[in-house]
């Protein structure tokens, strides 16, 4: 944070004038927008910076398509060069010199310089996102140095004794040991009803349930771990039940299905089942979600999207279903939360905006990319989201550009 | 008594054949050849005292392991290799330990018969699937220091652990100088 503050804070004074820049910070943003903010959980810091990205760039481009046309060929569809850009560059291994942005002829390099950074702000981004102080340890990223020094021992703590990786989906027996649900199944089944840690007897396995307290932590704390075995679980569902498919979409079969059937149903139709869960925990599980929808859509040679893997679509069509089953999603949650509250609170409707807008910016971002990129360039779509935010309150003030 | 020997060579015939089938089966491997792979990681990050394990060649599912004799009982200084083979459906069943007779490495151990077979509870009916092969070393590393002659394989070992212990460590000593140095 402190390297890039430094590197950030020339081109603070250079842009605005350096007089009212504290003042600006104030305001700059509207509350509303604020609050927003506030429940994605962005600092001001960040905020700050996002609203510079959107105040330079579009005039910036502008400039270079009429000063040098050999640059950029391509009409600047920002979304599409950015991202392959950044797909180049290494966003951790990033040099520092310090930008002199008086010289015209540098602005080429300023840009790409810029892009560094924004790629610097999202990976900060991405790791506040992922669940604050929690956040995995990045080693390499200079900025988010918030890894817990217990991280192993919380991972130790957190897996499986059966299979040893993190627990997928944990049940708790009444001797109170937590396994993958699964594997406590089939250690019920193969073994005998004992608790594999200590040799009590375990009830009914039939019955085991899903710690959803420690299974919403494990989330947190090991998206990455929980997102390769849902994959991997996903391409194990399309190998085996590939004569089951067509049922699958029956609310029945999905109840009786156990395991990876039980998980598809908890993503798309989550939010009906537990309304008031708390919009960090929402949008973890939707951040952890995106990414995968992406890879699977696009990468058709792996696995296919989630919520359309049991029959054979365009393209055109899984975007429709994706859009169908968001659009239910969030009437469902904006019913139950009126339900509840009587009046529509303004925190809640800015913050399905924000989500709705989000996911339309996951399908506009989509490609094949690496993991790494894929929750970077989804962090960097939020950030846009923002800033454009930032830019149209600007831009109502009448602030000069 | 005899019986229980009986069982041990049964079953561990039986799941090493199950054991080398499993290899070709792509969901055996996805299940068990992944927490397998893990606890090898785990072995050579910590490995537990005066034991090793790995796999004996490409094969995930057969292991050897050897283990050194502890100080202060009659088998120190032997060292003592064992193979080991996993069931397919490991962790759900244990996998089999047989001490490698084949290299003159014979014991003279009331829970080892002279086919190399361990008689350990953890090994059969107690067996857990939040047992890792760590864990297993460890216990067999346990039955060189504390044999258990109620539960013997060689009953006339036992009888003597029982009746003559000096006699008994003697011949121990004896035997793990002759084939397990």
């Amino acid at each position: 944070m402190v390297s890039e503050e430094q590197k950030e804070s020339p081109r603070v004074r250079m842009q605005s004038n350096p007089v009212d820049n504290s003042q600006n910070m104030e305001n700059l943003f509207s509350p509303r927008f604020k609050s927003v903010a506030a429940m994605a959980g962005w600092d001001e810091e960040s905020i700050l910076f996002a609203s510079l990205i959107v105040e330079d760039t579009p005039e910036r481009q502008f400039r270079h398509k009429k000063r040098s046309d050999l640059h950029f060929k391509t009409p600047p569809s920002t979304n599409t060069r950015r991202k392959r850009r950044d797909q180049k560059k290494s966003p951790i291994s990033i040099p520092v010199p310090i930008l002199n942005l008086e010289e015209e002829e540098e602005l080429v390099m300023k840009e790409s310089e810029k892009k560094k950074t924004e790629t610097r702000i999202a990976v900060d981004e991405e790791s506040k996102l992922g669940g604050d102080k929690l956040a995995k340890d990045n080693p390499d990223a200079s900025c988010s140095n918030s890894a817990l020094p217990c991280m192993d021992k919380l991972r130790e703590e957190l897996s499986c004794a059966i299979c040893l990786e993190i627990c997928f989906e944990p049940s708790t027996t009444s001797c109170g040991h937590s396994f993958c649900k699964k594997c406590l199944r089939s250690a019920a089944d193969k073994c005998g009803k004992k608790c594999p840690k200590c040799r009590q007897l375990i009830g009914n396995s039939r019955s085991c349930t899903v710690n959803t307290v420690l299974w919403n932590t494990i989330q947190l704390l090991f998206p990455q771990e929980v997102e390769a075995k849902m994959a991997s679980g996903r391409k194990n569902q399309k190998e085996h039940r590939s004569s089951e498919r067509k049922t699958n979409n029956d609310l029945g079969s999905r109840n009786v299905r156990p395991s990876r059937a039980s998980y598809r149903d908890t993503t798309s139709v989550q939010p009906s089942r537990v309304p008031n869960r708390g919009a960090i925990i929402n949008r973890g599980m939707l951040r952890q979600d995106d990414p995968s929808t992406r890879v699977s859509n696009r990468d058709a040679s792996t696995s296919r999207d989630m919520w359309n893997q049991d029959e054979e679509d365009t393209p055109l069509v899984q975007r429709l279903r994706r859009r169908e089953a968001l659009e239910r999603l969030i009437l469902s949650r904006e019913a139950t939360g009126r339900r509840r509250r009587g009046i529509p609170s303004q925190d809640e409707d800015t913050a399905l905006a924000l989500r709705l807008q989000r996911e339309e910016f996951m399908e506009a971002f989509g490609g094949t990319q690496e993991q790494s990129g894929i929750s970077l360039s989804s962090a960097r779509a939020n950030l846009r989201v923002m800033a454009s935010r930032a830019a149209i309150s600007i831009h109502s003030r009448g602030r000069p550009i | 008594m005899n019986s229980q020997g009986g069982i041990s060579k049964a079953g561990g015939g039986g799941s090493s054949a199950t054991a080398t089938s499993s290899w070709v089966s792509p969901t055996s491997v996805s299940t068990s050849g992944k927490r397998i792979q893990r606890e090898m990681t785990e072995l050579n990050m910590d490995p537990p005292p005066d034991c090793s394990a790995g796999p004996k060649g490409d094969n995930l599912y057969h292991w050897i392991s050897t283990v050194i004799g502890p100080p202060g009982t009659p088998y120190q200084g032997g060292i003592f290799f064992l193979d080991l083979m996993f069931p397919s459906d490991y962790p759900f069943k244990p996998p089999t330990f047989i001490l490698q007779v084949v290299f003159k490495t014979r014991i003279y151990h009331c829970n080892v018969d002279s086919a190399g077979n361990l008689s350990l509870d953890i090994l059969k009916d107690s067996w857990s699937p939040a047992l890792t092969i760590t864990k297993v070393l460890l216990a067999i590393r346990s039955i060189f220091t504390h044999p258990d002659p109620y539960n013997p394989l060689v009953p006339s070992i036992a009888h003597l652990y029982l009746a003559d212990r000096a006699k008994h460590d003697e011949l121990a000593a004896e035997w793990t100088l002759r084939f397990a140095k």
